[in-house]
């Protein structure tokens, strides 16, 4: 069994990065399948089983066709069906779309394959397939099967009726007074007979939609309290009705060197914002230092992976009232932790510094100064407004105090991360550059496949004291190591650079993302120069 | 060479033997059968399926036909009949005629038509169900077997009032058709309950209690009602060699699983259940109705009851034994195994501990199977008694 996890945990220390998501089902890719650089867009159902729909972007040279199909991790590579091919979308040169299904609840991928003049490429991406939506009648379907319905029964009690009556009189013989006395008891009897079976019909019907409800994905509650400059985070998760061992928290796994990423943003203004990774306590209680925030309402996300390679974000809140004098010094507060205080969202003149329409590679843009005297400029024309469920390269380039493009660093083995969020907080994603999928669910079924054959056998699963043992261990090495020597390893095997491939200098970094739905968004975005890492929060508006 | 004609004859003297009517709707219920046990093979083969699927196709002929067939038959008695085709039917909300068997299969195909908004509906609100009994699919089943009953009531209809006055040769095709319809609806009614009645259940209390439910409902009710002797016994022969037949024609087809995950990979259509053995007690109660039809009704029945359990799992019982020491034989369609399911199962041939019961159980649940058996098959005798005066 050690032996088993320690087989694994090296290949969980490769790029793990979560991808987790709040009101923000699609998934987004962009990277290279083989040699064709591609971005892709999944929209996974909400109610499994059912249809992911697959968008696919290229440059449309090259290519001939491109297949999908979907991968589970607990069934393995050879558990996958055939693969559907995705069909050009008329009109759009080089988008491809189709429908795969996805049957079980559970983590998956959509492994994409591309045939082409460069031969075969393939890549996995990562969905979460679970059922999230309890869907109601539309009221003119209703009212059709109510009506159907009706006619069924007074159907029935017709037939029923004119059974036990004219249909045992022999043709051209009379309807004799008691004939049409049984078929009055006829009818009774069968209305009532039948209204019993429409009750029992409907009893049935509510049995199914609260097994459905007791099933559907719901995300782990969790408590959160902030004492002096200590933050506690626990975890219920005595509320599993299903998929107990894919998302047990006792079997996380290390994220990108991190076992769990939390953002904390001030709810409302959102002019607060803070990147930390608390440390396990428990299996169920994570701890971390807290910078100095002022007071307020804060909301929680935490990303967490699986060796299920399930990945999710446990939301909270809390509220303090007075501001937290916090941890300053970032030996204490955690090396990689960081926090980053802004302008108000609700604030409609631009925050300090910002320049807007400036010019960047010949493209408008908007500028913000950072914190090290260098800039940032999203290359976002804001005379064009962005449109909710339209795949986006959102594109970051850095420019130091002189003008010239900045070399960025990676920070925790990325070339960049970003959170987009919508002002009423329902809208919550972390991005990399490669997506909004997590990289960590990638490795762990990509490992998967290539290590082990057949369905994963749970009685044979790790104990999970012993796998928090050795996943602890792996934590620990790595905090030990020099910065250089982390990304290093976190950055091994990387199948996507994480900086925009134009720049070699390695100044310009994007996301690509859908936004789910109209509203304004905050996009924080977080880069790593000169040992330092570099917030900043733009604001958009989707129409 | 007999005539066919639509409809009812107009003089007795040139009556026709078999109208082509009750060919229409035994046909209509064949397709229906054929199409669903080709749809299950369908879903634990490959998976996926469109609304035009070819399984589906058989059974939208089934229930369009049978449906459009018996509407035309209401409308056409109804404002353009004589007096005689009125005579022969029922009459229903002021202005309609029609028969019984146009009735019931009216009811079937609407109730077919109904079911697909809502099992469309019910897929896009709970996800796609690879169950054979949801609310939807039940709609669905119901539609499916009151056409196939609106069958057996057309054929009873012609058969009762042509009683006496047919030819042998045109009764003997009567009491094919009736066979075959019966057969059809023993066929549709094992496959509706057919997640309680597989191989693996077959030494369950339960197993034994809903059959003694099912069957001796329907074959009682047959028994009684056919002209034929044997009128249990032939259902039961044509459901068996039916489903024989679906066994080993369907494996022949290629079928590659087109959903995920794929536990089982399997190249060939997948074949359903191979019949239960319900032949023997059916020959049983046969037997009985020969010899004791005019006893007591109830005494009639508790012999129904305890005939059909006691050869049931008399024959049953060992022969599950054989299903599952078959390992996969194709004989007996044992090797088909659903496509998202493991195939190293570890009882795939073998009795799953929880579908196995104590001795108590069997104690309490053969008394259990008794009482619900006999009241079956006293319901099945007054249905039987009822079938055979159906006249219109």
């Amino acid at each position: 069994m050690i032996k088993k996890i320690l087989l694994f945990i090296p290949l969980t220390i490769a790029p793990l990065v979560a991808g987790s998501h709040i009101g923000s089902p699609g998934v987004s890719f962009e990277g290279n399948a083989g040699s064709y650089e591609i971005m892709a867009q999944i929209n996974p159902p909400d109610v499994i089983p059912g249809t992911a729909t697959v968008d696919i972007f290229t440059d449309g040279s090259n290519i001939t066709s491109i297949w999908a199909k979907p991968e589970y991790w607990y069934v393995g590579d050879e558990g996958t069906p055939q693969a559907d091919e995705l069909l050009p979308v008329e009109g759009e040169a080089g988008h491809f779309r189709g429908l795969i299904w996805l049957m079980d609840a559970g983590t998956s991928g959509i492994e994409i394959e591309i045939k082409g003049n460069s031969g075969e490429g393939s890549v996995l991406v990562p969905v979460m397939a679970v059922s999230t939506r309890q869907k109601s009648m539309d009221p003119a379907l209703g009212w059709t099967l109510l009506g159907l319905c009706a006619l069924l029964v007074i159907l029935m009690v017709t037939i029923i009726s004119a059974s036990v009556s004219d249909g045992m009189v022999k043709p051209n013989e009379p309807i004799t007074a008691r004939m049409k006395q049984r078929k009055l008891i006829g009818a009774l009897v069968s209305a009532v007979a039948l209204l019993v079976i429409l009750w029992g019909g409907k009893s049935w019907w509510d049995s199914w939609a609260n097994d459905y409800r007791r099933f559907m994905y719901r995300s782990l509650k969790a408590t959160t309290t902030v004492s002096e400059s200590n933050l506690t985070f626990s975890v219920d998760t005595t509320r599993l009705s299903n998929l107990t061992f894919t998302r047990n928290i006792s079997y996380i796994i290390p994220d990108h060197g991190k076992l769990m990423h939390m953002f904390l943003v001030r709810a409302g203004s959102m002019d607060v914002f803070a990147h930390l990774h608390p440390t396990r306590k428990d299996s169920v209680t994570f701890v971390s230092s807290v910078p100095p925030i002022p007071g307020g309402k804060y909301l929680v996300f935490a990303d967490v992976t699986r060796f299920s390679g399930f990945s999710e974000t446990i939301p909270d809140t809390f509220e303090i009232k007075e501001p937290i004098e916090g941890v300053l010094d970032s030996s204490q507060l955690g090396k990689d932790d960081t926090y980053f205080f802004t302008n108000s969202v609700t604030e409609t003149t631009p925050a300090p510094g910002a320049l807007q329409d400036v010019m960047i590679c010949g493209k408008p843009g908007v500028r913000l100064p950072l914190a090290d005297g260098s800039t940032i400029t999203w290359e976002h024309d804001t005379a064009n407004p962005l449109r909710a469920n339209t795949l986006y390269s959102l594109k970051f380039s850095v420019l130091d105090e002189n003008g010239n493009q900045a070399s960025l660093q990676p920070y925790l083995g990325m070339g960049g991360h970003a959170v987009v969020m919508k002002d009423d907080g329902t809208v919550y994603i972390h991005l990399h550059p490669v997506g909004s999928y997590s990289m960590a669910s990638q490795q762990t079924m990509l490992a998967r496949f290539e290590n082990e054959k057949g369905p994963f056998d749970f009685d044979k699963r790790p104990k999970s004291v012993a796998f928090m043992d050795s996943v602890d261990q792996i934590i620990e090495h790595l905090e030990a190591m020099t910065e250089g020597d982390r990304n290093k390893v976190l950055m091994a095997g990387m199948q996507h650079d994480q900086f925009d491939a134009s720049h070699p200098e390695h100044s310009v970094v994007s996301f690509p993302y859908a936004f789910p739905e109209p509203g304004k968004y905050r996009i924080w975005v977080q880069m790593k120069r000169n040992g330092k890492v570099l917030n900043s929060a733009f604001d958009a508006v989707v129409n | 060479m007999e005539s066919l004609a639509l409809g009812g004859p107009a003089n007795p003297q040139e009556r026709p033997s078999v109208p082509v009517y009750l060919y229409v709707t035994v046909l209509s219920s064949f397709c229906i059968i054929v199409g669903l046990i080709w749809d299950i093979s369908w879903h634990m083969s490959i998976g996926r399926d469109g609304l035009f699927s070819a399984p589906h196709l058989a059974i939208y002929l089934g229930g369009v036909t049978a449906g459009l067939f018996s509407g035309y038959n209401v409308l056409k008695i109804s404002f353009a009949g004589t007096a005689e085709e009125k005579g022969r039917s029922v009459k229903f909300w002021g202005i309609f005629y029609g028969s019984l068997g146009n009735l019931f299969c009216i009811w079937g195909a609407i109730a077919m038509l109904t079911s697909a908004p809502f099992d469309d509906w019910w897929h896009n609100t709970y996800g796609l169900d690879v169950t054979i009994l949801s609310p939807p699919h039940t709609v669905l089943l119901l539609g499916m077997i009151i056409i196939q009953f609106g069958a057996i009531i057309s054929v009873l209809a012609y058969q009762n009032l042509e009683s006496g006055t047919e030819s042998i040769a045109g009764m003997k095709r009567f009491g094919i058709l009736y066979a075959l319809s019966s057969g059809f609806v023993l066929g549709m009614t094992y496959t509706m309950a057919s997640e309680y009645l597989g191989r693996h259940e077959m030494h369950s209390v339960l197993f034994y209690q809903i059959s003694c439910f099912l069957f001796p409902l329907l074959l009682s009710a047959y028994s009684v009602s056919s002209k034929s002797r044997w009128g249990a016994t032939q259902a039961c022969l044509v459901y068996s060699v039916f489903m024989m037949a679906m066994g080993w024609i369907l494996p022949l087809f290629p079928a590659i699983p087109r959903l995920g995950p794929v536990l089982n990979p399997v190249t060939t259509f997948q074949p359903f259940d191979f019949p239960l053995l319900v032949v023997v007690p059916a020959i049983g109660i046969d037997l009985i109705t020969q010899r004791f039809s005019s006893i007591n009704r109830w005494l009639l029945a508790l012999f129904y009851g305890v005939c059909f359990f006691v050869l049931f799992i008399a024959v049953q019982w060992p022969f599950a034994n054989v299903l599952m020491a078959s390992n996969g034989h194709w004989f007996f369609g044992t090797s088909k195994w659903y496509f998202g399911s493991d195939p190293n199962w570890e009882y795939r041939y073998a009795f799953p501990p929880w579908n196995l019961n104590s001795s108590m159980d069997w104690a309490i649940g053969i008394p259990i199977a008794l009482v619900i058996g006999t009241l079956a098959a006293r319901i099945g005798i007054s249905w039987g008694h009822w079938l055979k005066r159906i006249v219109r």
